[in-house]
């Protein structure tokens, strides 16, 4: 690293670490970060056991896609964050590229045109990359711009967000747009921009909402609005899933039913009850103390990622460790307000205990690169 | 851009990010509280209403229906089984496109229209919501394999067992032991709630005759279950059941061999037999001819089917004759003879002289003597009761009926039943009609006239009796005036039933005891007599019965009848050129029982015979009789009568027995 602005200062650091390289910051892993992962990807399997109606082939199935994301986290975590820093204008192109070829050539899937399937490569969703591509560029373009940002940044900013974000829509995954969308957004609100705008946007939204509604909408949009408000309108059809959903959550009480004792899921009312809607089985089998454990587990894990981000080094590092931290507390919200009825649905997994693949390997991206940011950075500074 | 990067405050960069990272985090905390306070109004404060909720969602309760009670005869013979078939039935709410997969059922087990009819027809009654409704019953193996396999393509289609009444003998007593069908709207409507309950498991009921009659016994209690249901209303576990109570297994006095021996005497004829056991009132069988196979109704009768049944209006085989009135005709004529006796208007000397016509006083109008229709002309001449009875001298009844009046001839006649039903559990039988001045009020508004009292004496005009009444009849004439009330209904779960009748019948009293030992010689003597040299001094049935048999080892007291279908003249009926159709020809009918006048063994078996177009009641009916009498007596009873006679008690106390 030539340039000095992004060598962190040994002020705020304990002397003794410059010198005793511990053997995890060797082998680049952070270990609180590590545990909580490991804690909230082993209630996921134990969840998605009794979700699944006790299908071992599903649980090992996930467990391995979680062993995949534990070693693309470490093999993530090997290189030093500026060097993502470096490419992140040409990852971003790259993948600006790769959503155009999904337009082309894209495989549908659950109703969204987002897969690639190229010869040589196992099929995956180039927007997914685009979650922690995004914020890297932002980071990247704010991190060498002084900070709070000016408008003509802001205006950029918002160029390299919607780009993505619209050629997302276009595939129809409402959903992973607006985590990309979420994620940039973020690193320009960590970066610090004025309030007065973040509050202006924010009523300009509230006033653009109902003209949203009533002439851009989708037909099935509007209902997911509609069924919020009051689920009972269509209780067999729109609103059957929240209905049932919050029927097992509330069924399952302070102290829950018992693991594989949830009568909701198990005779089959919570629908997606192994992705999206794992949080009603998880509730209604374990209580509500189930349900504050897993928030713990969060908690402890979002806690730690505002460490690494407050600790970094330089303003990319922060800015990008901050918006991973925040999007996946974003997942992790989104999901749980949908399942209990406290925001509208919205296609989104519960990180780490729905099952998935690709969305899981992306997670372990970001954390990586969060142990990157906390384990390079410190050595640098040596 | 060097100009940028001196711009640069790395502290106060530090600084902003800081303080933005401390926002989100209390953005964060905000979140995940508010998220915190719905779950705990969710799990804690809502917790009863979603628990019940989800308790809803998966209980159910349901019916268990009970197993029909079994129709045994009196020797342990099934009448009414229960069997089991597979049902395709269909859950409304889970098919899409009903027509749809009704179109491919075709294609895979041929549906009719009928079928289709059929089914439209119980979707249409109410019901509870995803419960099946039967499409076909009594799947054939090969059609159950052919929905199975294709079963993932049917949502909502599905093969259910069934327990449903199956009649082992078919046609045999069909009309008296009755059968069940599915239950229909009007039966449902007539529910009240505890019934309505009670049948909630239930698809068929008793529609006629015995299953009709104790359908409440038979039925039983329904159960209840509560099970598990999964999202596709599939049953995943019991929780809790009742038990129904099965129906009780009743007997019945009916003997299947007696009836069968019944229904072969009657042979191809149309008509009816009813036979009671004087003693106990316990009508051992019941004929209707033709029948019908009561298996076809019970899984529902195809319309193709049922037009067959109900179109054939000669033969109408789903008309019960045993229990449907006709002109008695001749067979009233012993029981006015006695009432002629009791009230004093004849004696065992009083004779007449019969021309062979009766004429009311100032009246042109002759009555004719229809026993003479086809002798020679004139009448019985010297004719006292005895020989009107034996000879079925019409003259002689004219005369008697017309000083016995109608007032006094309907009360003594009703004593045995005539006009009324004296059956303690056919309450469906018909009550025909016993004239009489308020009857004919009532009915006709018209006053009576003495002719209809002419008419009335030889079992005519008016009078209608049914083949079950005629059998109550001679049964009370058996009995010496001991009304012994006909029942079908011996024992509930071998246990022998008692019925509590609410207004049990008058025996008949007459002044003189000895009154009933004349009608029973008389009775005796229609089937007994012997042709001597006296021109026609012989009983009327003696010629097909007691001379087709000579060994005959027990005597019969009988009477035969025939009765006008319709009002031909005598000219036309007796005019060569006109061929009667057989549609118009008189009915034969008999009544008998036996044995008679026998000291050491009481009468066992009273007998009605009833032959539609049969003309003859003397050589037609008379025979059919006497085979039923000889099958009871001599096969089923077994009674050894030479060794009575000889005085042995063994046989006597086994026949008590």
């Amino acid at each position: 690293m030539n340039n000095q602005d992004f060598i962190r200062q040994s002020d705020g650091l304990d002397s003794k670490s410059r010198y005793t390289k511990s053997i995890w910051r060797t082998i680049h892993t952070d270990p609180p970060l590590l545990v909580g992962i490991s804690l909230l990807c082993g209630f996921g399997l134990i969840v998605l056991f009794s979700a699944s109606g006790g299908d071992v082939p599903v649980v090992r199935r996930q467990a391995l896609t979680m062993v995949v994301g534990l070693v693309v986290m470490f093999t993530v975590a090997q290189f030093n964050v500026h060097f993502f820093r470096q490419w992140a204008p040409t990852l971003y192109a790259a993948g600006l590229g790769l959503l155009g070829l999904v337009l082309l050539v894209g495989v549908e899937a659950n109703g969204a045109k987002s897969w690639l399937d190229l010869p040589g490569l196992p099929s995956f969703q180039p927007s997914e990359l685009m979650k922690f591509v995004v914020p890297m560029l932002m980071a990247w373009y704010l991190a060498s711009r002084p900070l709070p940002p000016r408008f003509k940044h802001l205006f950029w900013s918002a160029v390299m967000i919607l780009v993505p974000a619209a050629l997302i829509i276009i595939q129809n995954d409402t959903g992973t747009a607006i985590m990309v969308t979420m994620s940039g957004i973020f690193v320009v609100l960590l970066a610090g921009i004025r309030w007065r705008i973040v509050i202006a946007g924010f009523i300009a939204l509230l006033l653009a909402s109902p003209a949203w509604f009533l002439f851009l909408a989708q037909e099935h949009q509007k209902n997911r609005i509609l069924t919020f408000f009051n689920p009972y309108r269509d209780p067999t059809g729109a609103g059957y899933n929240i209905i049932q959903s919050q029927i097992a959550i509330g069924s399952g009480g302070i102290y829950g039913k018992g693991w594989g004792e949830g009568a909701q899921s198990h005779l089959d009312f919570i629908p997606e009850s192994n992705t999206d809607f794992i949080l009603a089985v998880l509730a209604e089998e374990f209580g509500l103390l189930g349900v504050l454990f897993l928030i713990s587990l969060y908690l402890f894990v979002l806690a730690r990622g505002c460490y690494i981000a407050y600790a970094a080094n330089d303003t990319f590092s922060r800015l990008l460790a901050g918006s991973i931290t925040l999007t996946f507390f974003f997942y992790v919200f989104v999901n749980m307000a949908m399942v209990s009825g406290l925001l509208p649905v919205i296609g989104l997994p519960l990180p780490l205990i729905s099952r998935g693949g690709t969305s899981v390997v992306t997670l372990f991206i970001g954390f990586g690169l969060l142990m990157s940011i906390q384990t390079h950075g410190r050595s640098l500074s040596i | 851009m060097a100009g940028k990067w001196q711009l640069k405050d790395h502290e106060a960069e530090r600084e902003l990010f800081s303080r933005r990272l401390v926002v989100a985090g209390v953005f964060v905390l905000l979140l995940f509280a508010a998220l915190i306070i719905k779950l705990v109004n969710l799990q804690v404060s809502q917790y009863e209403y979603f628990s019940a909720r989800s308790d809803g969602n998966r209980l159910h309760s349901q019916y268990v229906p009970p197993a029909r009670g079994l129709i045994f005869d009196n020797r342990g013979q099934l009448l009414a089984d229960n069997q089991p078939i597979f049902n395709l039935t269909i859950v409304r709410e889970q098919v899409g496109d009903l027509d749809e997969t009704l179109d491919y059922l075709d294609t895979l087990i041929d549906l009719s229209d009928d079928e289709r009819e059929q089914f439209n027809i119980r979707l249409g009654r109410n019901r509870v919501p995803f419960s099946s409704v039967p499409l076909r019953y009594v799947l054939s193996d090969a059609d159950k394999s052919k929905v199975a396999v294709n079963g993932y393509k049917l949502p909502g289609v599905a093969i259910e067992p069934q327990f449903v009444r199956q009649y082992p003998l078919a046609d045999l007593a069909a009309h008296s032991v009755g059968y069940v069908s599915e239950i229909n709207r009007a039966e449902l409507d007539s529910f009240d709630d505890e019934e309505r309950e009670n049948y909630g498991g239930t698809n068929h009921i008793g529609k006629t005759g015995i299953e009709r009659t104790y359908e409440d016994l038979l039925h039983g209690t329904v159960g209840y279950e509560i099970v598990e249901k999964n999202n596709r209303g599939q049953v995943m576990r019991r929780l809790d059941r009742t038990d129904p109570i099965a129906g009780k297994n009743i007997s019945l006095y009916l003997d299947s061999q007696l009836q069968i021996a019944a229904e072969e005497a009657l042979g191809d004829y149309r008509g009816a037999v009813v036979a009671i056991d004087p003693n106990t009132g316990g009508i051992l069988a019941m004929v209707s001819k033709p029948g019908f196979d009561p298996n076809l109704f019970v899984t529902g009768i195809s319309n193709k089917n049922y037009s067959v049944l109900v179109t054939d209006e000669i033969n109408t085989p789903l008309f019960d004759r045993s229990t449907s009135p006709y002109p008695p005709g001749s067979t009233i004529k012993p029981f006015l003879g006695l009432g002629g006796l009791h009230h004093g208007l004849v004696d065992y000397e009083f004779t007449i002289e019969d021309p062979g016509y009766f004429r009311l006083p100032g009246v042109s109008y002759r009555w004719g003597d229809y026993t003479l229709r086809t002798a020679i002309g004139g009448g019985h001449g010297h004719t006292d009761l005895q020989k009107a009875i034996y000879q079925s001298c019409d003259t002689f009844f004219y005369d008697l009926g017309n000083r016995m009046g109608i007032d006094t001839m309907h009360g003594f006649m009703a004593q045995f039943g005539f006009g009324e039903n004296f059956a303690v559990d056919i309450n469906y039988a018909r009550t025909g009609v016993l004239p009489s001045r308020e009857w004919k009020r009532a009915t006709r508004n018209e006053p009576w006239y003495p002719g209809d009292t002419i008419n009335s004496s030889i079992g005519q005009g008016y009078m209608w009796a049914t083949p079950l009444q005629l059998a109550t009849a001679a049964s009370i004439m058996a009995n010496k005036g001991k009304v012994v009330q006909p029942r079908m209904l011996k024992a509930i779960d071998g246990e022998p039933y008692q019925p509590d009748i609410q207004d049990p019948v008058n025996d008949v009293v007459v002044n003189d005891a000895d009154y009933w030992r004349y009608i029973e010689e008389s009775m005796s003597m229609v089937v007994h007599r012997a042709y001597n040299d006296v021109f026609r001094e012989y009983g009327t049935a003696y010629a097909a019965i007691a001379m087709e048999d000579r060994e005959m080892p027990y005597k019969m007291a009988g009477k035969s009848g025939s009765a006008q279908v319709v009002g031909i003249s005598q000219e036309i009926l007796q005019s060569e050129d006109i061929q009667v159709s057989d549609p118009n020809k008189d009915h034969a009918l008999f009544i008998s029982y036996a044995p008679a006048e026998n000291t050491n063994i009481k009468p066992q078996i009273a007998i009605a015979v009833f032959v539609e177009n049969g003309e003859h009641g003397s050589s037609v009916a008379g025979p059919i009789a006497k085979k039923i009498t000889d099958t009871y007596l001599l096969d089923i009873l077994q009674i050894d009568f030479a060794a009575l006679d000889s005085g042995s008690d063994t046989l006597v106390s086994l026949v008590d027995e």
